[in-house]
């Protein structure tokens, strides 16, 4: 990652990396556990083993492969689950350019290595840092590595494993995921603005996941809550 | 061999969605585009909070309103509390528990 720039005043880089791992180690508990099981459930929709690791090596994109592996057991065509997949993943274009303005300073290749690894999770984690203005590359790296790291283990645990654990579900672990974006989103909610757009994305969830297939909901109300909250304030300017 | 194109080609087009937008916005930004993206956090995490705690997974969702949801409540009014982020899945965690238990 030598073509990372960052601010200077900040830590050192390889802290900033660092930080940016420990910061995600929380959410380890709720990404392992859907790791093995996505392994467990690819194996047995007759994926081999080196396939149910490659696809979280290259694809690395927990929903969508729950749902590839769903698709394969169901024996779906390999178009539809390849077009499936984009669209299920197509809310990584708002997450990437929702961190573009922050990675402006950083090399091509240090911003294109950075999108590789983007996931709901580190992204949440290292916007959070740039918006309280002390986000940098480095510490999105980290995070996306250390999401990186802990859904290549669990995957590989849930292959050597191979036997079906119990649900994490049956424990709440999946509640892990929303809390941990209830205590990003809080202390966000102190600005009148910042009010409104989440009450506006959350009528917009709540229609979304109710009407609309798959992630679609994540997509609508990161688009329209954000342009609601962006023409409030150029209202309020003029 | 099937698989294995269909993996590729699932890689393929989940780099893409990552990757167009860091390729095609480079330079400045305009401002209503700065401003507009600046709000996407907010938005974004709002959909991903809500979504798991208080709609139902599954071919039917519908409207829930059961422990995953108090467990939400409980998490944020302690986020609005310490703005802490473990803490926050601490509470929500012990208090999913609770309900659990208790009921």
């Amino acid at each position: 990652m030598a073509e990372l720039q960052i601010s200077t005043h900040a830590p050192g880089r390889a802290a900033q990396v660092r930080a940016g791992f420990v910061a995600m180690m929380p959410l380890w508990l709720g990404a392992a556990p859907f790791g093995v099981i996505y392994a467990v459930s690819a194996l047995a929709a007759g994926l081999s083993p080196a396939q149910t690791v490659a696809m979280s090596l290259l694809v690395f994109a927990g929903a969508s492969q729950f749902t590839a592996v769903g698709m394969f057991a169901a024996a779906a065509a390999p178009v539809t689950i390849v077009v499936t997949t984009l669209i299920v993943n197509a809310r990584h274009l708002l997450l990437a350019a929702s961190l573009s303005p922050y990675l402006r300073r950083s090399g091509l290749w240090a911003r294109l290595g950075l999108a590789a690894q983007l996931t709901d999770e580190s992204y949440a984690i290292g916007v959070r840092e740039f918006l309280g203005g002390r986000g940098s590359a480095a510490y999105q790296f980290g995070a996306n590595i250390s999401m990186y790291f802990v859904w290549q283990c669990s995957t590989l645990a849930g292959v050597l494993l191979g036997r079906v654990l119990p649900d994490p579900a049956a424990y709440g672990l999946d509640l892990v995921f929303p809390l941990t974006f209830i205590g990003l989103l809080v202390p966000l909610l102190r600005k009148r603005d910042s009010q409104v757009v989440a009450g506006v994305a959350a009528a917009l969830t709540l229609l979304g996941a109710l009407w609309l297939p798959g992630s679609w909901y994540i997509l609508l109300a990161g688009v329209v809550a954000s342009a609601v909250g962006a023409l409030l304030r150029r209202r309020g300017e003029a | 061999m099937m698989i294995w194109l269909t993996i590729l080609g699932m890689a393929v087009v989940t780099l893409l969605v990552r990757e167009i937008p860091l390729l095609t916005m480079r330079g400045e930004l305009p401002i209503w585009l700065g401003r507009w993206l600046g709000y996407v956090p907010v938005a974004v995490f709002t959909a991903l909070a809500l979504r798991p705690i208080a709609v139902s997974a599954g071919d039917a969702p519908h409207l829930m309103a059961g422990a995953p949801l108090l467990a939400g409540l409980v998490g944020g009014l302690v986020a609005w509390r310490t703005g802490n982020t473990l803490a926050t899945i601490a509470a929500g965690m012990a208090a999913y528990w609770a309900i659990r238990m208790l009921s």
